[in-house]
């Protein structure tokens, strides 16, 4: 690890790598936890906002840190745990199918089951869940994003499958 | 449980090949499989990494400029208060100063409530701000006070001071003259090296730098309160003086010896009556002149 003699995000060049390298993943970590209803782009932009304005104070390696927390506090003064219902994409259609429309009626059916299981679940389970599965991200990511254990990540992508399931099942 | 630890692994995509074909023995492989493929779909929206650190970049420039432009009215407004403040300041704590010309009288309210009566052509400047604290004001010319209980209350003008603690008192400084007469309660007057204290009816008259011995004062106030001047073995130049300030008039004495002494009083309404006041006792005989002068001679 270099030294920064300045330990301070003030300079703009830094202030770019260190937007770089998270404003991805704390975009996605946004939606997937909040659904796109609050403006997860805004408020992932504002929280960046919020570490210049505050680059003093903040050191580059407790960046990744603040803008999780703030842009997490922005979404909760606005969001207060309301159901998070999250969009699929529709599958564009083939150029030629072979399917039948019963196929493609039972597969959007499926979807939408898809789609109430996850809003059911809870949002630190989403979270993780949706980060491994869409996003590719290992476990041992997302336990460094979210500062928590590989073994805590593994749980709660676990049990979110497992909830994934008994709620397709069941409903 | 080696079936759950087969899902695990397949979770964090970390199977071996060997694990991979255990995993798709499995019986629950296609409704995994069908999960995973399904909730892929629920991607987050594109993210331009790029583009929104551009955008965030310029949003932070806007930001700054903003606040500059919210900083310039907000000067302006300061300036203004602090403008309007000054001017403010400036004029509640400038001194008040009233005066009268000649034939005018004026009786004003100070701010803890004693009384001035302030004869004519005479000035009192006070300061209205500091008045709380000290009781000062200054005196050019003939007033009457009648001073309201509180902490000391000075007069001061070019010949002394004058001192008291709520009491009725006249002060009279004019040319070459200089008298203080105490009707009520006490006052302390400074004089270069003479201090005096009077009592009610004693006065301190001082012309042409001498003090001369006056009777005791029975009058409960001044005679000019009720428009009259009225003088006991005074200089006759003093009572020109007196008469000139009245009637803003210019009184103009031939061959009279002015420093014989006059007792008696002229009143401030009549200018006939009161011309034969002051002459007629010293056998003078007086001339008007065109409204404004008045010669005097003998006969």
């Amino acid at each position: 690890m270099t030294k920064n003699i300045n330990d301070n995000i003030c300079n703009e060049q830094l202030f770019s790598s260190v937007f770089t390298k998270y404003s991805k993943s704390l975009h996605d970590f946004l939606y997937y936890k909040f659904g796109e209803a609050f403006n997860p782009k805004d408020k992932a932009q504002e929280a960046f906002i919020k570490l210049w304005e505050n680059c003093h104070k903040v050191s580059p390696s407790k960046a990744k840190s603040y803008l999780f927390t703030v842009a997490n506090n922005l979404m909760l003064n606005e969001a207060a745990h309301q159901k998070v219902v999250l969009k699929f994409q529709k599958e564009k259609p083939k150029h030629y199918t072979n399917e039948t429309p019963e196929f493609i009626l039972e597969g959007n059916e499926y979807m939408l089951k898809l789609q109430t299981a996850i809003a059911n679940l809870s949002e630190a389970q989403r979270t993780a869940f949706l980060l491994n599965r869409v996003e590719g991200k290992k476990h041992k990511e997302i336990a460094v994003l979210l500062e928590i254990s590989t073994k805590a990540v593994e749980k709660r992508i676990y049990g979110a499958l497992k909830k994934l399931r008994k709620d397709i099942k069941e409903l | 449980m080696k079936q759950e630890e087969l899902i695990k692994k397949w979770l964090d995509n970390d199977l071996n090949s060997h694990e991979l074909e255990a995993f798709k023995q499995l019986e629950e492989y296609a409704e995994l499989v069908r999960i995973s493929n399904g909730v892929k779909q629920f991607r987050a929206p594109e993210y331009n990494t790029s583009e929104e650190l551009k955008s965030t970049l310029q949003l932070i420039s806007t930001k700054k400029s903003r606040t500059n432009n919210w900083l310039k009215p907000f000067l302006r407004i300061a300036a203004i208060l602090a403008i309007s403040f000054s001017v403010y300041y400036y004029t509640t704590t400038l001194d008040t100063n009233i005066s009268t010309l000649m034939a005018q009288k004026t009786t004003l309210e100070l701010p803890d409530a004693s009384l001035v009566s302030l004869n004519a052509e005479s000035t009192l400047i006070y300061n209205k701000k500091a008045w709380k604290n000290k009781r000062d004001l200054s005196l050019n010319g003939e007033a009457y006070f009648k001073v309201a209980k509180g902490a000391t209350f000075n007069v001061n003008t070019p010949e002394g001071i004058v001192s008291v603690l709520g009491t009725q008192f006249n002060v009279k400084q004019r040319h070459n003259y200089f008298e203080v007469v105490c009707y009520e309660g006490s006052v302390r007057v400074t004089q270069k090296l003479n201090i005096v204290t009077l009592k009610p009816g004693e006065s301190f008259l001082i012309i042409n730098g001498k003090r001369i011995a006056k009777e005791k004062e029975t009058a409960l106030n001044p005679s000019w309160i009720n428009n009259e001047s009225s003088f006991k073995s005074m200089p006759f130049t003093q009572v020109i003086h007196e008469f000139e300030r009245q009637y803003n008039v210019i009184v103009n004495p031939q061959n009279i010896d002015l420093n014989q002494l006059f007792s008696g009083s002229f009143s401030h309404d009549d200018i006939e009556l009161a011309l034969k006041s002051i002459t007629l006792p010293l056998n003078i005989n007086y001339s008007l002149q065109n409204d404004a002068t008045i010669v005097l001679s003998h006969n």
